[in-house]
């Protein structure tokens, strides 16, 4: 629509302003871990790398078990995804397609979940994990994240756009439930599923708190507590190396993201937060 | 017997919304029922309590002779048609069609014989692989009648199945609907609020309104002998004009004037000497003249309306406008016209129940409805 | 015959009665032993007094919560906590609002590309942002401090500064969160109908009006949920630049109450605290809650969908 074409240029400009804030680090990030540490130093302002040296990734993984804590990473954050995905799902079509007792208070119950601050849990949380044997391990990171209560609203809000005579014509063909999920549910509700399913996996990737918690030892440590290993307030030495783990840790979100963010704002949208 | 579907005192509400009061009718073995009304009447969902897919508050159904309230709607053999048709968007037209056999063990042989009939009926042959997308809105009904007839199920649910078809479409598809309830022969019911689609393809028509049966017949008696005045104004196109009249010594009093009714009716009204009555005449059972004559009553012009084949003249008498339909033109605003009503068509309701008085059992049924063109 | 229905009847009966409880059994279990009970207990430890190490734990009443209430640390970490509070709702709800009503009704190209950049940075570790913000605004070597030196202009020693530390850690924890945000409030506001706006366009009112008086009452559920978990989870969120960078410091400087909580019970061991505080900033984020559902499930206004 026509809307007075004067203010245009002046918030393009600013918008391009304020994202080259957002992303200048990710790209400083790159630059930096493929620079020796001699041209970080001597020219601290550009970017680009005079020669492109792997040095810093090479140090990485001779220094750190690198392999062994993106693999940890990579476990933790495909089994969380997997689990939350599967258990929001069934949840959510029990949310939407069942008329039962309790409905509503179990919804809100579930769903207020998604307000409790982590410290109201770390403490018992971590009791568990630790008499279950699990404390510094993958698994103990693991277990506490095997259902989301912001996967369930998601695929709730993605079932309840698929019109209801589609259920009703399966009900009528005398469909069993795990069918309809499989042949009607499912397939209409893949984009939600897929993008849910990302937003997991990065989140799982990303998490921070949880493992800091009950991972001791480096073997078991995930990208995020690695990274952590570098960082100081006055900034340590291997910064450039540092800078290797950080592309490390987010190559592989921006990766998911860039190639999916078609479904994954779509999702976003249309979950129409109530 | 075989195939009947019964309704006892059945009642249906949300909370303490009633939506359906106490039905109470049977739909015979391979009969094409029509539910009509206004929109809220109810006659969706008492389709959708046959379908199972609404549960009974109240009241049995039974199908088949047995009862049903509790039986969930797949294992009630009924194929239903869906006013959005409910294609499954991922699927072509013959993994639609198809899905339901397909998911019950029966034979390929049998599923493809099935398809092909369906498809060659239809006349989707080339379509079968197309996904619904791709379809234009005539076809993806086509498609959805096809689903539900290779079903061949006892029973026939359709819920306004034609409402998203233009006028041309609708049509032809009221035939094809026809063609394949004679070949099948299932119990067919089938909701609308469209009366023009109720009379040509009813074997009778159950009208409903807030949720109460107002009439249960053939389309006939329903047009010519309404039960009540909902009936007699909801049905026809312009409305019944209903208005208040006297009745005395034989003779109609409108307004001021007076008309004689003849003997047969006279004896039918004799509760009602001296006292108001409903009098009902069909727009199109009006005769208009510019002269005055015995039995005529006078009236002026309001307004035309032209509709094309006829124009409907509103009159004004007394304190009422009546309607009256006229091949020709030949009135004008504020003319004096002289009204005769047609003997054999006039209806009398109760103004306290509104039902009707009844109609003398010499007069014989004219079994030609004039169907109105939509407006 | 009448066997075969009810048992058929029966059985169906009992599957559509039980079903749903089973597809919900795997989420209840789960947020159940690691949501509900865990919460329960930790209200259950605020009452006692626990290092959680030894075997005994001490009743000790409400006296966790006057001890809390009685430190200073806590009032300074309270305030702190409500400065992080206003600098995140500037970021993180006004700054999207205004930026999602300029994408959706100001501008007529790169809408695509302005979503997909501007919602980037939520899908990066918080840890990765940390990190290179540190060494970005680093005040001696960072080119942030180089380019101002140009300028004359130094880069407070921000780490070590009270109040700058706090602006500084809002930012990075916004870096990440304000995409998201931003996200919400375009859903929202896009399905605005185009007809109301275009309305008030043809009456020649100003956007700026048509923004307060149009847009925001429009999607107002949206708005209050963004507000809630810019509180709720934004101070969660500045958890991990505050442990990564900061520990607190200095002197408990950029600590917020999140992260005293943990400090309580992973660093000092006190447990009993710990909850006490926890328990505290729970019953804030319920009282936000109930706000939340109060208004938004109800609906202030009727938004398109």
């Amino acid at each position: 629509m026509k809307i007075n074409k004067r203010w245009e240029i002046p918030w393009h400009i600013i918008f391009f302003i304020f994202i080259l804030v957002l992303l200048y680090p990710i790209f400083y990030a790159l630059g930096f871990s493929l620079k020796s540490l001699q041209d970080a130093y001597n020219s601290p302002l550009s970017i680009i790398p005079k020669n492109i040296t792997f040095e810093n990734f090479n140090q990485l993984f001779t220094s750190l078990p690198a392999l062994k804590i993106t693999w940890n990473t990579f476990v933790i954050a495909s089994v969380v995804t997997i689990f939350k995905i599967i258990t929001s799902f069934l949840a959510a079509y029990a949310f939407v397609y069942f008329i039962f007792k309790g409905k509503n208070v179990i919804y809100f119950f579930l769903i207020s979940t998604i307000f409790l601050p982590f410290t109201i849990t770390m403490i018992p949380n971590y009791l568990i994990i630790s008499s279950l044997g699990l404390a510094d391990s993958v698994w103990g990171v693991i277990l506490p994240q095997l259902a989301d209560a912001m996967g369930i609203f998601l695929l709730t809000q993605a079932m309840r756009s698929i019109p209801v005579s589609l259920i009703e014509v399966a009900r009528l063909d005398n469909m069993e439930h795990w069918r309809i999920m499989k042949d009607i549910v499912l397939p209409l509700v893949r984009p939600a599923v897929t993008s849910t399913s990302i937003w997991f996996f990065i989140m799982a990737w990303n998490e921070y708190v949880w493992p800091v918690l009950i991972l001791k030892t480096v073997d078991n440590y995930t990208l995020p507590l690695a990274l952590q290993m570098y960082i100081s307030s006055e900034g340590g030495t291997n910064f450039t190396v540092a800078m290797a783990v950080s592309v490390i840790t987010m190559i592989i979100p921006l990766t998911l993201y860039l190639t999916f963010q078609k479904y994954i704002i779509g999702t976003f949208v249309s979950s129409g937060i109530k | 017997m075989m195939n009947e579907i019964r309704f006892e005192k059945v009642k249906k509400s949300y909370g303490k919304v009633e939506v359906v009061k106490s039905l109470d009718f049977s739909i015979r073995d391979g009969e094409r029922l029509i539910l009509l009304g206004p929109s809220g009447c109810g006659k969706s969902t008492t389709l959708r309590m046959i379908a199972g897919l609404e549960s009974i508050t109240e009241g049995r159904l039974y199908m088949g002779g047995r009862e049903v309230n509790d039986v969930p709607s797949g294992q009630r053999d009924v194929a239903m048609v869906f006013q959005n048709y409910a294609l499954y968007p991922h699927m072509t037209v013959k993994q639609n069609i198809t899905y339901a056999l397909r998911t019950q063990k029966m034979t390929k042989d049998e599923i493809e014989k099935r398809l092909k009939d369906a498809l060659q009926m239809l006349g989707l042959e080339k379509l079968e692989n197309r996904l619904p997308k791709d379809l234009s809105g005539g076809q993806r009904q086509r498609v959805a009648l096809a689903r539900a007839v290779v079903k061949q199920s006892p029973y026939f649910l359709l819920d306004e199945p034609l409402s998203n078809l233009d006028a041309q479409l609708r049509g032809t598809a009221r035939k094809e609907l026809v063609r394949i309830h004679e070949k099948f022969k299932q119990t067919m019911v089938y909701v609308t609020h469209d009366q023009i689609e109720a009379m040509t393809i009813g074997d009778r028509i159950a009208l409903l309104n807030n949720g109460i049966l107002q009439m249960l017949d053939t389309p006939e008696n329903v047009y010519h002998r309404p039960a009540n005045i909902f009936t007699a104004t909801f049905i026809g196109s312009p409305a019944m004009n209903v208005h208040d009249v006297r009745f005395i010594d034989g003779q109609l009093q409108i307004d001021e004037q007076f008309f004689g009714i003849g003997n047969e009716w006279s004896l039918l009204l004799k509760n009602y000497r001296n006292k108001q009555v409903k009098f009902g005449v069909r727009p199109e059972h009006i005769h208009l003249s510019t002269e005055m004559s015995e039995g005529r009553i006078c009236g002026v012009v309001n307004t035309i309306e032209n509709l094309g084949a006829q124009y409907a003249v509103y009159v004004q008498i007394g304190s009422k406008e009546w309607i009256a339909l006229s091949p020709h033109r030949g009135f004008s605003k504020g003319q004096r016209v002289y009204l005769e009503f047609d003997y054999n068509n006039y209806h009398f309701f109760d103004p306290e129940t509104t039902n009707t008085v009844g109609y003398p059992s010499t007069l014989n049924l004219n079994s030609k409805i004039p169907l109105k063109v939509e407006v | 015959m009448t066997t075969t229905i009810l048992s058929i009847k029966n059985k169906e009966g009992r599957i559509q009665k039980i079903a749903p409880y089973a597809l919900l059994l795997p989420s209840l279990i789960v947020l159940g032993f690691f949501m509900f009970w865990p919460f329960l207990y930790t209200i259950y430890l605020s009452f006692f007094d626990w290092n959680m190490v030894s075997t005994t734990k001490e009743f000790v009443g409400f006296e966790n919560y006057i001890d809390v209430l009685k430190d200073p640390v806590t009032w300074k970490v309270m305030g702190n906590t409500m400065l992080y509070i206003v600098l995140l709702l500037a970021v993180n709800f006004v700054v999207p609002y205004i930026f999602a009503y300029v994408v959706e009704f100001v501008l007529q190209r790169m809408k695509g590309f302005y979503k997909s950049a501007f919602f980037l940075p939520a899908f990066i570790s918080l840890v990765v942002g940390s990190i290179l913000f540190t060494w970005i605004l680093n005040p001696v070597s960072g080119p942030v401090a180089i380019i101002a030196g140009w300028f004359n202009i130094t880069i407070p020693i921000w780490s070590k500064l009270d109040g700058w530390v706090i602006v500084v850690i809002t930012l990075i924890t916004s870096w990440k969160i304000w995409g998201y945000h931003f996200i919400l409030l375009f859903a929202s506001i896009s399905g605005i109908s185009k007809e109301v706006i275009e309305a008030a366009r043809l009456d020649n009112i100003p956007l700026w009006r048509i923004f307060f008086r149009i847009v925001v009452p429009m999607s107002s559920s949206t708005g209050i949920y963004v507000f809630i978990i810019t509180i709720v989870q934004g101070l969660q969120f500045a958890f991990t630049p505050i442990k990564v960078i900061t520990q607190g410091g200095p002197n408990y400087a950029s600590s917020n109450v999140i992260y005293q909580a943990f400090h309580e019970a992973f660093v000092l061991y006190r447990t009993g605290h710990s909850a006490a505080l926890s328990t505290i900033t729970m019953i804030i984020f319920i009282f936000l809650l109930i706000v939340e559902f109060k208004f938004v499930e109800r609906r202030i206004y009727y938004e398109n969908k």
